[in-house]
């Protein structure tokens, strides 16, 4: 059995999004109770991360992290055609991931307690992103 | 229905090559309409990454970014055989990926407009490099 769906979600700029929910939702939507549910995030310049879900602080330092990695505008970028936030949203998008492969049980994520899915926006301004989810078992 | 299949990629430059084309080909070819498609190299001196296309400077400053995250031994600014370059080449490759997937749907990949499928060549030596293209879906 395969179940095939999209999501769009609107960002407010850089920072992460929990999306654990509508993850769910889908899953359930689906009806698909054993199997493995694939996430994939259509775009360059945000990503997709496991992460913990208990205190928020633990993001806001990785969004402090990350800035420190990778900095915006380095004068080395010649690619600076949207703004100085723009390669490194590229290099951020590939130093973490485009897509989550997630086992399905009993109709849910079968996440850790403390493990939520985000959407990383490493736009400094709000965008539109689209996920395309596949849910495949029985 | 499971699609798999084995591909040699002629030696490439050392550098970010874009086999979106090649491997849409294989897809289209797998008959298979709806799922998700893994790929996997079978080697540690080269990653697959999902990047931009729109900018081809976009590319060469993400491999210049990775390079630096895992620098050459120190000392050695001449690679005198792959065994001298291989130590970072091991670190570049548990900052990337040996697999990637994404969904498919009308036999073909679901990629956003400006996503394209790149192989990273990190050896100053370039070989042929196989690849395993696994599709499940129907």
């Amino acid at each position: 059995m395969l179940h095939q769906q999209k999501l769009r979600f609107s960002t407010t700029g850089r920072g992460t999004y929990n999306i654990t929910q509508q993850i769910a939702e889908t899953i359930e939507k689906s009806g698909i109770k054993k199997g493995i549910c694939h996430i994939f995030l259509q775009h360059t310049s945000a990503s997709l991360i496991l992460c913990e879900n208990a205190d928020k602080t633990v993001r806001e330092d990785l969004n402090v992290y990350m800035a420190k990695l990778v900095k915006d505008g380095d004068n080395s970028y010649t690619h600076k055609t949207e703004g100085p936030d723009d390669m490194a949203a590229h290099i951020r998008t590939i130093l973490t991931q485009s897509s989550l492969s997630i086992p399905v049980y009993k109709g849910k994520c079968d996440l850790g307690l403390w493990q939520g899915i985000f959407l990383w926006e490493h736009r400094t301004v709000p965008h539109k992103r689209n996920l395309a989810i596949t849910i495949m078992g029985e | 229905m499971v699609f798999q299949d084995t591909i040699e990629l002629a030696a490439q430059e050392k550098g970010a090559t874009d086999i979106t084309d090649l491997i849409s080909a294989i897809v289209l070819d797998s008959r298979i309409n709806i799922g998700t498609c893994q790929l996997f190299v079978h080697n540690s001196l080269s990653s697959l990454l999902i990047n931009d296309t729109a900018d081809e400077d976009t590319k060469q400053h993400t491999v210049d970014f990775l390079a630096q995250l895992a620098p050459n031994c120190d000392g050695i600014t001449n690679i005198i055989d792959e065994s001298m370059d291989a130590i970072p080449e091991r670190m570049r490759a548990a900052i990337t990926q040996t697999s990637i997937s994404f969904p498919v749907n009308r036999g073909r990949p679901v990629l956003g407009t400006w996503q394209g499928i790149y192989l990273w060549e990190r050896t100053t030596q370039p070989k042929p490099r196989k690849l395993t293209i696994t599709i499940i879906g129907e």
